[in-house]
Order: C-alpha cells, then structure tokens, then sequence
C-alpha cells in the first residue's frame, strides 16, 4: 500500500506509538480515581502528554492542554464558549465543515469570510483586514486548507485579532507537527487539533490548547475532583475532560509528539514539502491533470489537490484504490473552500503526506495516474 | 513522621506542583487528599517532608502557585490546617 490520505489520518507510524497502546491497555487505569499504582501511572502518561504538548505548541501551564476525542470535538467547544446567538464571526474561505457546521447550528450567527484566490496570501490578509469590522466577535480559521494545503497566515492574522481585541480559534489540524503552532505567541482564545493526523497518535485523540478564563462544557460528568458538587469545576483541565479519558490512546500520542519534537517540525514540514514540489513537477507532465499548487510552494503544506478533465474525482480515487494508492477524493468535508476556489461541481483528488512517505511514493502515484488517464477519454 | 500536604485543587494542579518542587530537588508525593478535609469532594495532595515545607512555599510563590491550603499530619492521623 502507498499511503498518501495523512490529511485524514497518518497511518504509518512510529513503532513506539503501537507499543505504547498496547502496554497502558493493560498497565494504565483511570487518572485521578484511585491511588493505587494503574490509576497513578496513567496520571503520569497524561501529564508527560500535557508537557509534551506545552513543549510543542508553547503553552506554558500543562493545565491549558485539554484532551479531546478529536479536533471536531476541541472547535465545538472553542466555538460554543465564544460564538453566542446573533453573533458575527470572521471566517476563511477555506474552513472545514468542522468549523462552519458547529458555527451554522448557533442561531442567527453571521458569518463574514475573509477570501482571495489559492495560495494568496497578502490578499488574503488584506481582506480579512477589511472584513475585521467592529461588529466581528470572534475569528475562527484553519491554518493549513485540509483541500489544498494552502497555508493561512495565521501569525499576521492573529496580530490582527490582539490589536482588535477579537478572540481567534485556531484549527491547527493539518499543521500540527507540521508547521510551528505558537499558541502563546499568537495569543489565541483556542487552537484545536487532532492526535491522529501530523501528530502520529491514534485516533480518538485531540489536543484544545485553552486560553481565557470561561469555557463552556460539552460534557458533564465525573473528573475525580470537587465530586460534592453538581457543578463542573470551573478549573482546567477538568472543567472539559469529563468522563474516563482515552489513556490508551494518549499514551500513543505521547509517544507521537515525542517523535515530532525528537525529529522536529521543520524537518517534518522540509520533507513533505520537498516531496509535494516534487509531485507537482513530476504532475505537469500529465497533459489532463490541472494541479492546484502554489507557485515556488511559498504557501503550500504538506496537501495537494488535483483533477483531471475527464474523468470523476471519485473515480480516480477508486481506482487509485485498486491499485494500492490511498489518496482521498471528493469535497474533504470542506465545501466551502472548494466553492472559494471554484471546484465545488467536480470535487478534487487529494494527495496528503507524513513524515514516512519517500519519492518512489510519488513515482508510484504518478505511474498509475498515468495508466489510469491512458485508459480515459479525455479531452485535454 | 510528621509531613505536610499541600492541597491542590486538581490532579493536574498537584502535577505541576510535583513537577516544580521535583525541580529543585524537593521529593513530592502526589496522592488523594484525605477526605476529612477536603469538603467539596475528592481532590488531590502533595505530599511532602516537614523539613522542606518553607523551602517549598518560597519556590511554588515563585512560580505564583502559591498555595492555598496546607495541613500538617498530626500523630493521632489527623490533620490541622496551618496557612489559610
């Protein structure tokens, strides 16, 4: 199999990921219920995850880190303690149904979005400088377009938001481990992530790094401290964190983000870029693909997206499939940011990379895109 | 052997606590506070030697994790609350 679908999920991981799933299954307990040695070791394994996290993401006070089943989890919550009834909320052109679903289920929200055409940074800036209006009160935007990889300049935009004084959340879902995320430099309300994508953990994990005072719960439910009390604690991480965590999948993040904090982001990001300009390249010699890729890769991740004239998105995918290529195909849960760039009607074929992809990866995709394009009629 | 209990409002609060008196060299022992004096619930303690409690405050005041209650054991196993 040749994995190129990490903007989903990263399933090829670091061999201390599956081993440390495996032993907290039977070595870990629940965290805070007990004093005995299990219930204990377990408390350790979040803490180092917390500290882990702190680490990468700069978040200074462990409590702040929150663990969540996922990313769509950490933005409801970010987005329900912020976003009230009648609100208007800043968004990109480029937001994943993560973000403008949970926004679309609070009533008469208006949403103002901030735009400009693929890989355009400086006018994406300059319109969401416009769009900044005093009426906004709250920004919420992905860092990397899970569609095309295009990368948000979330530093300029978050200095917009402290000079205004308006919260930003953060979706750092395809550029955490991949790109610097700076939580306290950006000085956002929230930046949400999941453990399974750049961060190489298992699914069922996500990280809210949580700033501010207040959070609204998703969940109520036991936390092993103020137990007297029908309310939620008012403290963090507890106040979010109802329930039994999923310790054996955090022992498996742990285990991820130490391998991206031993390997380091940069590296992490320089690789997959180097593979990503090098798709490209080796695309532009098939006469029916339109590659959407940012000229010299200046604002391009780790994610591409393609389409051929004449033949469905999907059916590329599938037969991609067949041939033991995983990449995704469709709208990627994100129609906004396909409607932004004009391929709404025919969806696009993505391609996503992680630390262990290598160029015969990308020989072996355009091999039998090839074969596959050979045998369609198509018109370009 | 008389110790001290540093009462935290958290399991993760008495981690970070752990964390910063382990960091200069004070031996801290996390565990659940004891009920009877603890009104709101289970909650969680670190634990550490009578010797090294002054060194402890001035570090965690340091850090602005001043804390808020500490009790003293006493040799009947039970406790007396000695800072507000």
């Amino acid at each position: 199999m040749t994995y190129l679908d990490s903007a989903a999920t990263s399933l090829q991981k670091p061999t201390t990921v599956p081993h440390a799933v495996q032993s907290a299954i039977t070595r870990m307990a629940s965290p805070g219920r007990g004093s005995h040695q299990p219930a204990m070791l377990a408390a350790e394994t979040l803490f180092a995850c917390r500290q882990a996290a702190g680490e990468l993401f700069h978040v200074e006070n462990p409590e702040r880190v929150v663990f969540t089943f996922n990313a769509t989890h950490g933005l409801n919550i970010a987005i329900k303690t912020l976003v009230k009834p009648g609100d208007t909320v800043l968004i990109t052109g480029f937001e994943h149904n993560a973000v403008t679903r949970p926004l679309s289920a609070i009533q008469a929200v208006t949403f103002k979005i901030a735009t400009s055409p693929l890989f355009q940074p400086e006018l994406l800036l300059q319109d969401f400088a416009e769009k900044l209006t005093p009426e906004v009160s709250t920004v919420v935007v992905t860092h990397v377009s899970n569609v095309f990889g295009y990368i948000i300049p979330v530093a300029e935009i978050a200095a917009l938001c402290r000079e205004r004084n308006v919260p930003l959340i953060v979706d750092a879902s395809q550029s955490a481990g991949c790109l610097p995320v700076d939580f306290s430099g950006w000085g956002a309300a929230f930046v949400a992530m999941p453990g399974h994508k750049g961060l190489y953990g298992p699914q069922g994990t996500g990280l809210l790094l949580c700033g501010g005072d207040q959070w609204e719960t998703l969940l109520q439910g036991g936390t092993g401290s103020v137990s007297a009390l029908q309310k939620m604690p008012d403290f963090l991480p507890d106040r979010l964190e109802a329930g039994t965590h999923n310790v054996s999948g955090i022992a498996g993040l742990l285990a991820g983000i130490q391998f991206v904090l031993q390997k380091s982001t940069e590296k992490i990001f320089a690789h997959e870029r180097k593979l990503t300009s090098y798709l490209v390249q080796s695309m532009k010699r098939l006469p029916a693909v339109e590659v959407f890729a940012s000229d010299g890769m200046a604002a391009q991740a780790g994610v591409l997206s393609l389409r051929a004239s004449s033949v469905d998105c999907e059916d590329i995918g599938a037969e991609l499939g067949k041939r033991g290529i995983a990449v995704r195909s469709g709208l990627h849960c994100a129609p906004l940011a396909h409607n932004t760039a004009g391929t709404l009607e025919t969806g696009t074929v993505r391609v996503s990379f992680s630390a262990f992809n290598t160029a015969q990866d990308c020989d072996r995709l355009i091999s039998e895109l090839r074969q596959i394009l050979l045998h369609a009629d198509y018109k370009m | 052997m008389v110790y001290y209990l540093i009462i935290c409002r958290s399991l993760t609060y008495a981690q970070r606590t752990a964390s910063v008196l382990e960091r200069v060299g004070i031996t801290a022992h996390i565990m659940r506070a004891p009920k009877s004096i603890v009104g709101e619930g289970c909650s969680h303690a670190v634990k550490i030697a009578e010797r090294n409690l002054s060194n402890a405050l001035m570090v965690l005041r340091r850090v602005e994790m001043t804390p808020n209650r500490v009790y003293i054991s006493a040799p009947d196993g039970s406790y007396k609350e000695v800072r507000g």
